[in-house]
């Protein structure tokens, strides 16, 4: 068991967590369409930063605001890092760089597990801090748009022209986004969120085609409900990023798991699909809207991962 | 914990719980020369990139028909060689984006191509790391289990810098 | 047509990276999904891939590919009825 002690998220929706948490209650949404960034042969429809962002200092701006008193350069404090294409294609690198800003001295962790790498890394620090071999970890999320993602997200025909629209039947897939978000975890016992349980599992089906069963994702959430009545979970964080096969999997798995009566959010349409960002900011933002209570973060992505964890607030 | 198994790879050498095996060619064609060798029957081998290959031509060797709980492998230069490969179809004139090289440019791909062949529904993680040492603290802290885990260093920034060192490992 | 056929088969195997196939072994008229050659979603990106690249045909909705996918034949029909390059 961790405890929160500190978070910020940096995205095109506001600079902290409160005014992201103050821009999605309003309904205020960072997705435009843009016809002019990253040499793209058609329009698309992203929620980008209005000056593009350098890797490094935004996760660094991002830790800053996120770590009160919590010192940073200290052994028993590790480093994860939560990205897919990090900075350039280098993921290392940049996550050196940021724990070596801190004075951190142990070579950083960086969870590359795709669209789940965000909720991937929280696991990771519950783990590691369970097991007493660090007593805080600084939890990063961050990715930011290139040439590169969108021309792939393209080639797969599965990014929405329009904001994108989970779970509706007349969704067209997905919108990227850019953010960064921070979560300082410690295994010191204290008041307020703590992360209880975690749990990854693979589809074993197909590297990008969603599970027709759900099974990984059901798997996930079997695991972290156990032994909790549904009626006692306040909030789903569901990953709805609005492509036809991937909302039809995760509603298999949410009623697999007897899940489909608990309030859910999906958060897509304020931020896009951020990433490696997506189940940090996701994390944060659910823990921030409901305050108390058991918060459930579920994500998929490419290579079959799925994962889930359990946040709990009395 | 314990390691019942171990498979070693580098663009010039195989070498299985301690012994040799003997390959007549090098780099990414030794990759394909031990497909044809062992595999024969699983033709999206020819799909995956190099990285992939290489992680499933491991565990291939390895794992015979021994069942794992989990996959966790490391490297620490993500999908570099893919990436690579995919940036060249979308440079200048060539704007011809490849989904099939696209889907390879995540370094988890190669836990989910191996999580397929061995249909292992449990966990699949992947981190980019400094060094191999630096996965041992994240193994121990991950197995809780009695199945045992495939584990290890799956590392490959072009088609003839490579190495893979898999272990099965139990909690026992 | 049948010269298209062979050339538009020839594509498909290195496209796709059918290892040890030649033309021959493709079928003109056997189903490319599902059975036949038993390809999957991502092999219908890169077919739309390569009738954009060889023949300067954009498909923008990939489940109007489902009927020009059916076989090599129907693809080289609506190749040649529609190429631009």
């Amino acid at each position: 068991m961790i405890y929160c002690i500190g978070h910020s998220i940096i995205s095109p929706l506001g600079e902290g967590s409160q005014a992201n948490v103050e821009a999605v209650k309003a309904g205020r949404s960072g997705l435009k369409i843009h016809t002019d960034r990253f040499e793209s042969v058609e329009p698309f429809c992203a929620s980008l930063f209005d000056t593009p962002q350098e890797f490094v200092p935004l996760c660094i701006r991002s830790v800053e605001m996120a770590k009160g008193e919590t010192d940073l350069a200290d052994p028993s404090t590790i480093f994860i890092l939560s990205t897919t294409k990090g900075d350039q294609l280098d993921l290392f690198t940049p996550a050196q760089s940021i724990a070596r800003h801190f004075g951190n001295p142990n070579p950083p962790i960086v969870v590359s597990n795709a669209c789940t790498s965000g909720v991937c890394a929280q696991i990771t620090a519950l783990r590691l801090l369970d097991a007493g071999l660090y007593k805080s970890a600084v939890v990063i999320g961050c990715d930011i748009q290139t040439k590169f993602i969108i021309s792939g997200f393209q080639a797969f025909k599965a990014l929405s022209p329009e904001p994108c629209l989970p779970f509706s039947p007349d969704r067209k897939g997905l919108n990227l986004g850019e953010a960064t978000a921070t979560i300082i975890y410690t295994s010191e016992v204290r008041k307020g969120w703590r992360l209880e349980a975690g749990s990854i599992h693979n589809d074993a089906n197909h590297i990008s085609a969603p599970s027709r069963t759900g099974e990984g994702a059901y798997r996930c959430l079997t695991d972290v409900t156990e032994g909790i009545d549904p009626a006692e979970i306040d909030l789903l964080g569901v990953h709805g990023t609005a492509t036809l096969y991937n909302d039809d999997m995760e509603r298999t798995a949410i009623e697999r798991a007897g899940l489909q009566n608990v309030p859910m959010s999906v958060l897509k349409p304020f931020f896009g699909h951020t990433m490696g960002a997506a189940g940090v900011v996701e994390t944060i933002i659910g823990m921030e809207l409901i305050q108390r209570g058991i918060f459930i973060k579920m994500l998929s992505g490419f290579g079959g991962v799925n994962a889930a964890i359990r946040l709990r607030c009395e | 914990m314990r390691v019942s198994h171990e498979i070693e790879i580098t663009p010039a050498a195989v070498v299985l719980n301690g012994q040799p095996i003997a390959t007549n060619e090098q780099g990414e064609k030794m990759l394909v020369e031990l497909y044809r060798r062992y595999v024969k029957d699983y033709p999206k081998f020819f799909k995956m990139d190099t990285l992939s290959r290489l992680g499933f031509i491991a565990a291939e060797l390895l794992l015979q028909d021994q069942p794992v709980a989990a996959v966790i492998l490391a490297n620490r230069s993500a999908s570099i060689k893919n990436d690579t490969d995919y940036l060249a179809t979308i440079t200048g004139e060539n704007y011809y984006p490849s989904p099939a090289l696209f889907v390879y440019t995540l370094p988890n791909i190669v836990t989910g191509e191996i999580a397929i062949r061995h249909h292992i529904q449990g966990e699949t993680s992947c981190y980019i790391l400094e060094k191999p040492e630096q996965l041992e603290p994240i193994i121990l802290s991950q197995i809780n289990r009695q199945s045992p885990i495939l584990a290890g260093w799956c590392e490959c920034s072009g088609p003839n810098t490579f190495n893979a060192k898999l272990q099965i490992i139990w909690n026992n | 047509m049948e010269q298209l056929i062979e050339q538009l088969k020839t594509q498909i195997i290195e496209a796709l990276n059918f290892e040890d196939m030649t033309p021959a072994d493709i079928d003109t008229d056997a189903p490319l999904f599902g059975e036949g050659l038993g390809l999957d979603s991502i092999d219908a990106l890169e077919l739309i891939m390569l009738m954009d690249r060889e023949y300067g045909i954009k498909l923008a909705d990939p489940k109007a590919g489902k009927a020009i996918f059916q076989s090599v034949r129907t693809m080289a029909e609506y190749i040649q009825a529609n190429r631009t390059k």
